[in-house]
C-alpha cells in the first residue's frame, strides 16, 4: 500500500504546487517578468504567520497576517522595483537579475531574523491524522487539499468572470493594445501583484505546518512550478496547475525506486531534457 | 601577509569565473546561473585526477577545462532551442541538480563533508604550497584569460557574439552561424570555469558542496554586474572588490550566525542597488 500513499501525498503536494505555479503563471504572463523573488514572498508568509501565532494570535488571523503582508509586499515589489526599472527602460536581463538580488535579500533577512534552522509550529491539530480509504492524512494536508482546490476555482472565476480578470488577460495578450485602450497596464500589473503574491501566501503557511519553515526551502518549489507552468503553456491557469499536480505525483511515486534526495535533481534532469526535446510545452502543437 | 596573498589568490581565480560569467551573460546575453556548477565539476575532477591517479597539475587542470568545455557546452545547449525565460528555468535546474550530485554522491565527491587533502599543485619539480607562490601561477592563470578574453573581444569573433545579443535573426539572415558562434561562447566560458576550478580546489586543498552552490552562481553574477558587464575590466575589478567586501565586514561586529546570510543580503542589494541607478557597474556597457 506504500503506493497508495505516496501517490495521495503527491496529489496533497500537488495541491500545494499548484497555488504557487498559478500564481506565479498570473504574474509572469501578466507582466512578462520572470519574477524569482516570489520564493522569497513564498517564504515569508509562512514566517511571519508563525510570528504572528507567537505573538498570540488566533491560527486563522494567523493566516490572514500571512496573506495580507505578502500582498502588500507584492504590491510594494511591483512598485517599488520593477515598474520603477520598466520606467527606466531596463531591459529583461536586468530585470531578471534585479528580482534574483530581491530574491536573495529577502531570503537571507529572514535567516537573519530566524536563523536558518528548520522552524516547527507545532500545532497538535494539524498534526492530528484521520484515516481516509485507508490513508492516514494530517489535518494541514487535508487544508491544503481544500485550499488549492478552491484557490484554482478562484483564479478561474478572478481571471474569466471578473472586469479585472478581464483586464488582466487582455493585458498579458497584448499590452500595447491595452495601453491604448486606457486598460491602464500598470494598475493591472499591481493588482495581479498583490493578487498572486495573497496567494502564493496560502500554500506558504500550509505547507510548513506539516514540514516546518526553512529561509531557502522556496526555490525549489518554486522552480518546480515554474516547470509546470511552462509545461501546461504559459498563461494556462488549468494547464499549470494540473501538470503541477502531475509532477507532485511523479515525485512522489518516484520515491518507489530512487532515494529521495535525489528527486529534485531528476525532476530537473528531465526537465531539462524536455527543454532540449519539446521546448514549447507540452500542450504546444 | 599570507592572508593579502590569499586574497589576491582567490580574487584571481575568480576573474576567471568573472569572464566566464560575462561572455554568457554579457557579451551573448545568455542568461546562466549555472555556472558555479561547471566550476565545481573543474575543481571536483582535478582533486580525483591529483589525488587517485596521481596526475601532474597541468595535465589535470587541462582535462578538467576540456571536460568543462563538453559540459559547458551541454549546459548552454537549450539555451539554442529555448528563449530567454525558459532557458533562466534550465539554468537554475541544472544548478540544483549539479548540487545535488555533489552533496549526495559521496563516493566521489565526499558528499557534503566536502573533499580534503587536495595536494598543492607540482610543476617541474617545484611545489606551490605558500600563497605568495601560488599567487604566481594564479596570476599566470587569469593573465592567459584575459589575454584570451581581450583577443577574442577584438576580433570578428567577439563582434559576431555581440551582434547575436543584440539581433539574432539580423545575424542569421547575414548567413552567419548563430549555432556555431554560441557553442564557440559557451565552450570559452567552459574552459575558463574549468581551469578556475582546478587552481580553486589545489589552492585551498579543501572543497566542499558550499562553494558551487546556487548561492555561489548569484555571487558570481553579482561580481559581474558591479564590476561591469561587457567589458574586460569590469570583469578584473568585480572580483577585487567583492572579495574584499567579506574583510570590511569582519571589521563589524556581527555575529558569525548571521555573518553568512548577511553577506549574501549584501550581494542581493549590490544586485538590485546596481541594476536601478548603475546597470552599467563600476567599469562596464550599460545591460
Amino acid at each position: 500500500m506504500l503506493w497508495l500513499h505516496l501517490l495521495v501525498n503527491g496529489l496533497v503536494w500537488g495541491c500545494a504546487l499548484g497555488m504557487v505555479a498559478v500564481s506565479f503563471s498570473l504574474v509572469f504572463a501578466t507582466t512578462k517578468i520572470f519574477h524569482v523573488a516570489h520564493a522569497a514572498v513564498y517564504g515569508l508568509g509562512g514566517y511571519l504567520a508563525w510570528s504572528a501565532l507567537k505573538h498570540g494570535m488566533p491560527e486563522w488571523a494567523a493566516l490572514l497576517v500571512g496573506i495580507v503582508a505578502c500582498a502588500i509586499t507584492g504590491t510594494l515589489i511591483q512598485k517599488l522595483l520593477y515598474e520603477r526599472l520598466d520606467r527606466r527602460g531596463a531591459t529583461h536581463l536586468v530585470i531578471l537579475i534585479a528580482s534574483l538580488g530581491l530574491s536573495a535579500v529577502m531570503q537571507n533577512a529572514v535567516a537573519a531574523v530566524y536563523t536558518s534552522n528548520v522552524l516547527q509550529f507545532g500545532l497538535p491539530w494539524a498534526a492530528r491524522t484521520t484515516a481516509i480509504g485507508g490513508v492516514l492524512l494530517t489535518t494541514a494536508q487535508m487544508l491544503t487539499v481544500v485550499a488549492g482546490i478552491l484557490s484554482y476555482l478562484g483564479a478561474m472565476w478572478f481571471a474569466h468572470r471578473t472586469v479585472l480578470g478581464k483586464r488582466m488577460r487582455a493585458v498579458a495578450s497584448n499590452p500595447f493594445l491595452a495601453e491604448i485602450t486606457r486598460l491602464q497596464p500598470r494598475q493591472v500589473h499591481i493588482a495581479v501583484m498583490a493578487i498572486a503574491s495573497a496567494m502564493v501566501a496560502i500554500p506558504g503557511v500550509l505547507v510548513p505546518l506539516d514540514l516546518g519553515l526553512q529561509p531557502f526551502g522556496g526555490v525549489p518549489i518554486l522552480l518546480t512550478a515554474t516547470i509546470a507552468m511552462i509545461a501546461g503553456g504559459v498563461g494556462s491557469i488549468s494547464g499549470a496547475f494540473l501538470v503541477a499536480v502531475g509532477i507532485a505525483v511523479l515525485q512522489n511515486l518516484s520515491l518507489l525506486v530512487i532515494p529521495g534526495e535525489w528527486s529534485i535533481g531528476i525532476t530537473f534532469g528531465i526537465f531539462v531534457i524536455f527543454m532540449l526535446f519539446r521546448p514549447r510545452g507540452l500542450f504546444a502543437g | 601577509m599570507d592572508f593579502f596573498y590569499t586574497y589576491i589568490v582567490l580574487a584571481e581565480i575568480y576573474v576567471l569565473l568573472g569572464l566566464s560569467t560575462n561572455l554568457l551573460v554579457g557579451i551573448v546575453g545568455i542568461f546562466s546561473v549555472s555556472q558555479a556548477a561547471v566550476f565545481g565539476v573543474g575543481a571536483y575532477l582535478t582533486a580525483f585526477l591529483v589525488m587517485q591517479t596521481s596526475t601532474p597539475f597541468l595535465v589535470a587542470v587541462l582535462l578538467s577545462s576540456i571536460l568543462c568545455i563538453g559540459l559547458n557546452i551541454l549546459v548552454t545547449l537549450p539555451s539554442l532551442r529555448v528563449s530567454g525565460d525558459y532557458f533562466v528555468v534550465t539554468s537554475f535546474g541544472i544548478q540544483l541538480l549539479a548540487t545535488a550530485v555533489f552533496t549526495n554522491w559521496t563516493g566521489g565527491t565526499g558528499g557534503a563533508n566536502g573533499l580534503p587533502g587536495v595536494p598543492a599543485p607540482w610543476i617541474a619539480g617545484h611545489e606551490f604550497v605558500e600563497p605568495s607562490e601560488f599567487a604566481v601561477l594564479a596570476t599566470g592563470g587569469m593573465a592567459l584569460g584575459c589575454i584570451a578574453f581581450w583577443l577574442i573581444m577584438r576580433a570578428p569573433f567577439g563582434a559576431l557574439l555581440r551582434a547575436i545579443r543584440e539581433d539574432e535573426l539580423a545575424v542569421a539572415a547575414l548567413g552567419k552561424s548563430v549555432l556555431r558562434a554560441k557553442v564557440s561562447a559557451a565552450a570559452l566560458a567552459g574552459a575558463f570555469a574549468g581551469s578556475a576550478g582546478g587552481l580553486y580546489a589545489s589552492f585551498l586543498s579543501f572543497i566542499d558542496p558550499s562553494s558551487f552552490d546556487l548561492d555561489a552562481s548569484i555571487f558570481l553574477l553579482t561580481m559581474v554586474v558591479v564590476g561591469g558587464a561587457r567589458t574586460l575590466a569590469g570583469s578584473v575589478i568585480g572580483p577585487f572588490v567583492l572579495l574584499a567586501l567579506p574583510q570590511i565586514l569582519a571589521l563589524i561586529d556581527i555575529p558569525s550566525s548571521v555573518a553568512a546570510a548577511a553577506r549574501q543580503l549584501i550581494y542581493g542589494l549590490l544586485l538590485i542597488a546596481f541594476m536601478l541607478f548603475r546597470p552599467q557597474g563600476l567599469l562596464g556597457e550599460k545591460l
